[in-house]
């Protein structure tokens, strides 16, 4: 038996995304029903929902037989995979990146940014990051009591992380924004290129056009980082060499544009939603105030609250079973982590949004050799902006509804009005 | 032999099976790898390791 239509077409709905409540509930039925099952819809080769935390972490951990890169790493319907191949030559992805490449490239390619973003790699990167953190705290309360958090901080202070990081001046800030987001939030026409409704096939050309402006733009890096090296991470990417060869351009182009759009969009989107959190809970924020280590919990609960990437797909390259339904080779899965973060099984109150668990294995970054590159970095630049901002606020609540991105995939708040007072 | 796993990767290091393409033998206690050794998969530290199986 195949999961039922509605809610298979429910869990690949941007617009649903958008009112997460309506995938979550489609959710709560799967995992109850069919945790692991087929889905078919009209038009998609059909794929298995896999919705559990447990199962998610058993598939995440064999990456030689669950592959990333053999077809899309996200749900497309075939006309769209069909459409790429032919503009990649037969490759399944538009960008070879590391989410789209397994075994030894995929080692390879990890291991030219890994060393540089470890804990202990990153703590030198702390009080520049808590600078940054103090100037968008300032440029909020410039507000005057009222801000759209997600458009006025969340999305611009991940964002200037990440370039200082990689090495992009400021002045291209506002280029590297509008280009994520028509890459993230195709499907919004509040954010897309077109700023416009778009069928699948317009939504394809305006990917690969974002692609192509991207790219040219990150080719004038690689020659500028060559004549120049420094220790900045996209200086790191264009001297790499595996095998005494650099990287290839579908390689490299692929390292600069994961790096320089999901390096700040997930983490804006965490931050957005944190804050929507926030705002809702009276009583959280002084909390926090009286016993600031609850501020590490808050960053992890939000995190497992907002799941940015909402799935990534899979690809079976040898037969298994899992949760005792046979998976055959070739077959295609979607891991769920926004339904694998609401597992009842892990937690007894998954639709409450708490600081006080004792445990929160969130799966939100992934597991395994897939786990997200940058988790450590986005831990900190969470917490030392929640450190900054807490020290001034006095009170914050919603003063509207707050809006999320129309998208399946990478997304989360795009409106977060909020009414705040300070000390 | 004790079992040790990641708690941000789900790594885990089994003291049987050490972790030779890492430079750590079969057999080396978790107490024996030096204290700045990190996961080879996420890079989080040592005390980031929790004991799964004694």
């Amino acid at each position: 038996m195949t999961i039922a239509t509605e809610l298979a077409q429910t869990i690949i709905d941007p617009k649903a995304y958008s009112q997460r409540e309506i995938v979550d509930a489609a959710f709560v039925k799967i995992r109850a029903q069919q945790p692991l099952d087929k889905a078919e819809i009209d038009g998609f080769e059909p794929f298995w929902v896999v919705s559990r935390h447990a199962d998610i972490k058993e598939i995440e951990r064999q990456p030689d037989v669950f592959h990333n890169g053999d077809k899309s790493t996200f749900i497309t319907n075939i006309e769209g995979n069909q459409r790429v191949q032919m503009l990649t030559g037969g490759e399944p992805n538009l960008i070879r990146s590391l989410v789209s490449v397994d075994g030894l490239e995929h080692k390879n390619l990890r291991g030219v940014v890994f060393p540089h973003v470890t804990p202990r790699a990153i703590r030198p990167l702390e009080d520049a990051i808590r600078g940054i953190a103090r100037e968008f705290v300032d440029h909020m309360l410039t507000f005057d009591g009222k801000v759209d958090f997600a458009q006025d901080v969340a999305f611009l202070y991940p964002l200037r992380v990440i370039m200082t990081v990689l090495g992009v001046p400021q002045e291209d800030e506002p280029f590297m924004l509008k280009l994520t987001q028509e890459l993230f939030n195709n499907a919004d026409p509040e954010l897309n290129r077109a700023r416009a409704e778009l069928s699948p096939e317009e939504m394809l050309k305006s990917l690969w056009e974002t692609t192509m402006e991207l790219e040219n733009y990150f080719k004038a890096v690689t020659d500028k980082f060559r004549a120049n090296p420094t220790d900045q991470i996209n200086s790191l990417i264009a001297n790499a060499k595996i095998d005494g060869e650099y990287l290839n351009h579908r390689q490299l182009m692929g390292y600069y544009i994961i790096a320089a759009t999901a390096g700040h969009d997930t983490t804006s989107n965490t931050t957005a939603g944190a804050m929507w959190a926030l705002a809702e809970r009276p009583g959280m924020l002084s909390q926090m105030q009286a016993n600031p280590e609850l501020i590490n919990a808050f960053v992890e609960e939000s995190i497992r609250w907002e799941v940015p990437v909402k799935h990534f797909m899979r690809s079976a390259v040898s037969d298994i079973e899992i949760a005792g339904q046979q998976i055959r080779a070739g077959d295609w899965l979607m891991l769920s982590y926004q339904s694998g973060n609401r597992d009842e099984a892990v937690w007894a109150d998954p639709f409450d949004f708490r600081i006080d668990r004792d445990q929160n294995p969130q799966i939100a970054f992934g597991y395994g050799v897939h786990v997200c590159l940058g988790q450590h970095l986005a831990r900190m630049e969470m917490r030392i902006l929640w450190e900054e901002l807490f020290k001034r606020l006095k009170s914050v609540e919603m003063d509207g509804p707050g809006e999320r991105t129309i998208s399946n995939f990478v997304c989360g708040p795009k409106h977060v009005p909020i009414r705040f007072t300070v000390n | 032999m004790r079992r040790w796993q990641c708690r941000y990767c789900g790594l885990i290091y089994d003291e049987a099976l050490g972790l030779p393409d890492e430079g750590i033998a079969p057999g080396t206690r978790f107490e024996d790898i030096p204290d700045d050794w990190y996961c080879p998969d996420c890079g989080s530290e040592k005390g980031d390791f929790d004991l799964i199986q004694s």
